[in-house]
This record gives structure tokens, C-alpha cells and sequence, in this order.
């Protein structure tokens, strides 16, 4: 058999068992819509810790880590910085968020800004802008998987059918099962991806440099400008300071408001359960130490490959590792493309019909599902649509995401600690923020400085809910009085 | 502890983090020399402040939940 063959042979036993799990974990959750989106609100703390590392380091972290090390230097450990700095408030707002939920019954974000805020242009202006961040965000993770499995295969499986044959597998587990699925599978990727970012961030330096002192002493010598902060742009420029500073403010603020992400917040069988994940997440965040290793053993590598995103790929089929093991290291970079792709598609399509449509129409509990079920059929394969096709103009949206993200943290800040802010405050502090984001996305030349765009989105943000909340008149004093103590009472609750 | 300085403990950490892995809490620590563990001295400083958050936090959990089994 060749050896690319047996490549393939390894990343299909690794897809197979993926989908095994998948489909065995559905089994245990109640036919609902708070089971299909909220796993009936029972994940432990097992489940918790993994869905929430494994969908946080997405195909973006594995792949495009080793990249940014390896081209950009020490700009890569933004990434490092911003991941605990953005859990580590969660460890309040959680625990308040998933007992709002359950006294009311939420499973998405922009419920409980409703149940605050009641107003119907709310949600769906948080369902436009998921979509609009969520969508890029999985043609990314497709693309990743597409480019590791046409790598490793000498181009015999191309890149439109490895993300076919990864994403069928996702598609079919998030169908049958919902976030049931995405948690148990999200676990086994997890364990799968530390492990092997952590032997082969490990192994290369010493197989190639005899150890990872060695090899940084040689890239100090030859390369000195790519160890100190803040490192490279990506066209080998010195990047600035204030770039390197507000991607990670922008990041911390942004991290937790990704729907995917906040929505688990939902899934925890309690707070306890929450706040354990918080206070763990950062031994996981520890495996990007690895993944730079991973890149910087490429710079003073005699070879380059063609995209510095390849750069894992390209190392592992050049330092004469067996069929078996370069097999296992591309399932390692596809459990971190399809744990975070499959979370995102499930949400996304969560937030479309109980946001987008929730609102206007009257949908018994299975018509949701159903309509959820096709929805995850459309994401999915608009997104593998764009993944084939041309992508010039996806990068603009694709940069655009995290300032666009970031622009909910205002309202959800408001509706838990601020009790004057107003429905038209939030919302119009909402819409304003995210169109100058876009904006600046957008004019990239026009921004005052060199700070990143949600930076100016969220100064609009703040300064226009502030305003408009202070010049119009209060929220009614029961209704911000119910929903201040339903976070009392929802707390008293998980005491019994 | 009181719930009440834990949760004090909380907030200055939380600021305290983000200026030592930003512009200008950084620059100090922007160094290569000396390694530690073969990695260059900044890899360890951010590293180090990622733990932190890990030690502060089961602190802050400690004094505001103890041992209930909330």
C-alpha cells in the first residue's frame, strides 16, 4: 500500500470513530428544543471543560498558530494572552446567565437580552450579525480541514472533497444529535488534539535542533526580531504596538460573546459546573505553547511551504515520520477544524430560528427543531460553498468578525449589572457599534490609528447606550425588578 | 477572605493582567534572554500570567463558595 494511502486509511478509522461518538451520545437527550440546544442543561464538568477548550482552538489555533509563529513571531502570542483574560470574567457572568436561563427558559443570548430589552428588532439584529461572523467562521474551519487532508495525500483527495468527507461526518452527528453530539465528540477531539500538539510541538525541535533551547538560540542569532514583541505584520513589517494591544482587548471582550460559546453557558448541569470549567481553561489554553513550537521549528527549516498556514502539514511529511503517525497528527488538526466548526453551525442555526423567527412566529417545539435540523443542512453547505469557490471576499468578513462579535458584550454587560439602561440604548448602541466596525474593516486607511476596528465599534457602542439610555426614560421599576430577581430566585434554585 | 475582597481581588487582577500583557506593562518584560526551559523569557511572562489567572481564580472560588456544594 503507498503511503498516502495509509494516511487516508488513518483519517478515515479517526472520522469513523468521530461519528460513532457523535451518534452515541444523541441517544441520551430528551426529543426538545432545550435538548437539541441546551443538552437539557446536564453537561458535567468533563463535557464542559473540553466543548469549551476544543471549540475556543479551532482549526484557526492548530493550523494558523504554527503559521503566524512561523512567519509573524512573537505577534502569535496574542492568542496566548487573550484566551484566560477573556474566560476569567465568565466565571461571574456565567454562573448569572445560566440562572436567568433557567427561571425564564433561555437557550440563546439574545433571549435573555429580550427578556431585559423587550423589542423584536433586538434578536434579530443579533441573529444578522451571528450569521454574518458565524458563516466565514465555518468556510475557515472547512478550508483547514480541506487543506490537511489534500496535503497529506499528495493531492489524491483535493481539498473540496476532504471538507466534504470531514463536514458530511459533522453535518450528520449535529443532525441526529444536536449539542449533545458536539459536546461528547468535542471531548474525544479535545483529548486527541492536546495530546498530539504536545508530543510533536515537543518532538520536532529535538528531532531537527537537538531541543527547544537549541532551536531558539538559533533563530535568535539568525532571526532575532521574531522573538520579541510585537513581532511581524504579515508581510514580514515590524506590527505595532497598538495593533499587538487592542487585537487582544478586542479578543478578551469579543471571546465569550461568540454565541457558541456563550450559549454553553446554558448546557451547565450547575454553577459549580461552570465555574470549574473557568478555573480549568486555562491548562488548556497551555497547548498553544506547543503549537508554536510547532512554528517556530519551520524558520530556519532549508525548505519553505508555498502558505505559511501549511507550515504543520509540511513539517510532519519532511522529517520522515511513519505513514501511522502523520495519519494521526492531520485527525489531531481535524478534531480542532470540525470541534469548532460543528459547535458553530449548531449555534448558528439555534440562533436563526429562535431569534430570527422566535419572534414573529408561533413554532410548536418539534416545527423548531425541524426547521433548526434544515438549517444546519444551509449553513453547512453555504459555507462549503464559499469554501470551494473563490474567497476574496470572504476575508473581509472574516476580519471583520471579532469586531462585530465584541459589539454584544455592551448589551449583555447592561442587561446583568446595569438596571437605567433602556431597550433603545442598547439597540441603537448595538447597530451604530457594529456598523463602524464594518466600516473600518472596510476603509482599513481611514482609522485614526493603528488599533483594531472593534476598538472604534465599541467606543460608539458604550458612548451611544450610555447616552440614549440616560436621555430617555427609565425602564419600567417591576420589570427590572423581576428580572434582577429571577438571577436571585434562579440562584436559590440550584441551591435545592 | 469575604466574598466582598474576593471579589475585589478579582477586579484588580483582571487589570492587573491585562496591562502586563499589553503596551506599556509589557516592555519590561520583552526580553529573550534569559531562557527558561529553553523558551524565550516573554513566552514564560505570558505563560506565567495564564497560570496565574488559574491559581487567582480557585482562590476567589475558595473564599466566595468553599466547600458547598452549590
Amino acid at each position: 500500500m503507498e503511503r498516502w494511502q495509509v494516511i487516508a486509511l488513518v483519517i478515515a478509522a479517526y472520522l469513523a470513530l468521530t461519528l460513532t461518538v457523535g451518534l452515541l451520545a444523541g441517544r441520551r437527550q430528551s426529543a426538545s428544543v432545550t435538548g437539541y440546544v441546551a443538552g437539557d442543561r446536564d453537561f458535567g464538568l468533563l463535557v464542559m471543560y473540553f466543548v469549551t477548550g476544543a471549540s475556543v482552538f479551532s482549526a484557526f489555533a492548530f493550523l494558523g498558530g504554527p503559521g503566524w509563529a512561523y512567519n509573524r513571531g512573537a505577534a502569535a502570542f496574542y492568542i496566548l494572552s487573550y484566551g484566560a483574560l477573556g474566560m476569567f470574567p465568565f466565571y461571574w457572568v456565567g454562573p448569572r446567565i445560566a440562572r436567568v436561563g433557567r427561571r425564564f427558559g433561555y437557550v440563546t443570548q439574545a433571549q435573555m437580552l429580550r427578556g431585559r430589552f423587550p423589542s423584536k428588532a433586538l434578536p434579530v439584529v443579533v441573529a444578522v450579525i451571528t450569521l454574518l461572523a458565524s458563516v466565514p467562521y465555518v468556510t475557515l474551519q472547512m478550508q483547514g480541514a480541506g487543506i490537511v487532508i489534500e496535503a497529506v495525500t499528495d493531492g489524491h483527495i483535493p481539498l473540496a472533497w476532504g471538507a466534504a468527507i470531514a463536514y458530511g461526518v459533522v453535518i450528520w452527528y449535529v443532525l441526529q444529535a444536536g449539542v449533545m453530539a458536539v459536546g461528547w465528540t468535542n471531548t474525544f477531539q479535545g483529548i486527541f488534539m492536546l495530546v498530539m500538539a504536545w508530543t510533536l510541538g515537543l518532538y520536532l525541535p529535538f528531532s531537527i535542533y537537538g531541543g527547544v533551547g537549541p532551536m531558539f538560540e538559533g533563530i535568535l542569532a539568525e532571526r532575532p526580531e521574531l522573538l520579541t514583541l510585537p513581532g511581524l505584520t504579515a508581510s514580514g513589517e515590524p506590527w505595532t504596538w497598538a495593533g499587538y494591544s487592542s487585537a487582544i482587548l478586542v479578543s478578551v471582550i469579543g471571546l465569550m460573546m461568540w454565541p457558541h460559546l456563550f450559549m454553553k453557558a446554558f448546557t451547565a448541569r450547575s454553577d459549580r459546573v461552570l465555574r470549574r470549567t473557568v478555573i480549568l481553561f486555562p491548562t488548556f489554553q497551555l497547548f498553544l505553547i506547543p503549537v508554536y513550537l510547532i512554528g517556530f521549528s519551520g524558520v530556519l527549516f532549508p525548505e519553505s511551504p508555498a502558505d505559511p498556514d501549511f507550515i504543520l502539514p509540511f513539517m510532519v511529511l519532511r522529517t520522515g515520520l511513519p505513514a501511522i503517525i502523520v495519519g494521526l497528527f492531520c485527525a489531531g488538526a481535524l478534531s480542532a477544524s470540525m470541534s469548532t466548526g460543528d459547535t458553530v453551525i449548531h449555534s448558528a442555526a439555534s440562533v436563526l430560528v429562535e431569534d430570527g423567527l422566535g419572534p414573529f412566529i408561533e413554532l410548536t417545539d418539534a416545527a423548531q427543531r425541524r426547521i433548526m435540523r434544515l438549517l444546519v443542512l444551509v449553513i453547512g453547505g453555504v459555507s462549503y460553498w464559499l469554501a470551494i469557490s473563490d474567497t476574496g471576499s470572504l476575508v473581509s468578513l472574516l476580519l471583520g468578525a471579532y469586531g462585530m462579535i465584541c459589539q454584544l458584550a455592551p448589551p449583555v454587560v447592561a442587561a446583568l449589572y446595569w438596571k437605567r439602561a433602556t431597550t433603545a440604548g442598547v439597540l441603537w448602541g448595538l447597530v451604530l457599534g457594529t456598523a463602524t466596525a464594518m466600516f473600518f474593516v472596510e476603509y482599513p486607511d481611514l482609522r485614526p490609528s493603528d488599533m483594531h476596528e472593534g476598538i472604534y465599534g465599541l467606543l460608539v457602542n458604550v458612548s451611544v447606550l450610555v447616552g440614549v439610555s440616560l436621555l430617555g426614560r427609565a425602564q419600567d421599576e417591576a420589570h427590572v425588578a423581576t428580572f434582577f430577581e429571577a438571577e436571585r430566585a434562579g440562584a436559590t434554585r440550584a441551591h435545592e | 477572605m469575604s466574598r466582598r475582597n474576593a471579589r475585589i481581588l478579582g477586579v484588580v487582577f483582571f487589570l492587573a493582567n491585562v496591562v502586563a500583557v499589553t503596551w506599556p506593562g509589557l516592555v519590561p518584560f520583552n526580553r529573550v534572554r534569559p531562557f527558561v526551559l529553553g523558551l524565550p523569557f516573554v513566552m514564560v511572562w505570558l505563560t506565567i500570567w495564564v497560570l496565574a489567572a488559574m491559581i487567582v481564580l480557585l482562590v476567589i472560588d475558595r473564599a466566595e463558595h468553599g466547600d458547598s456544594e452549590d
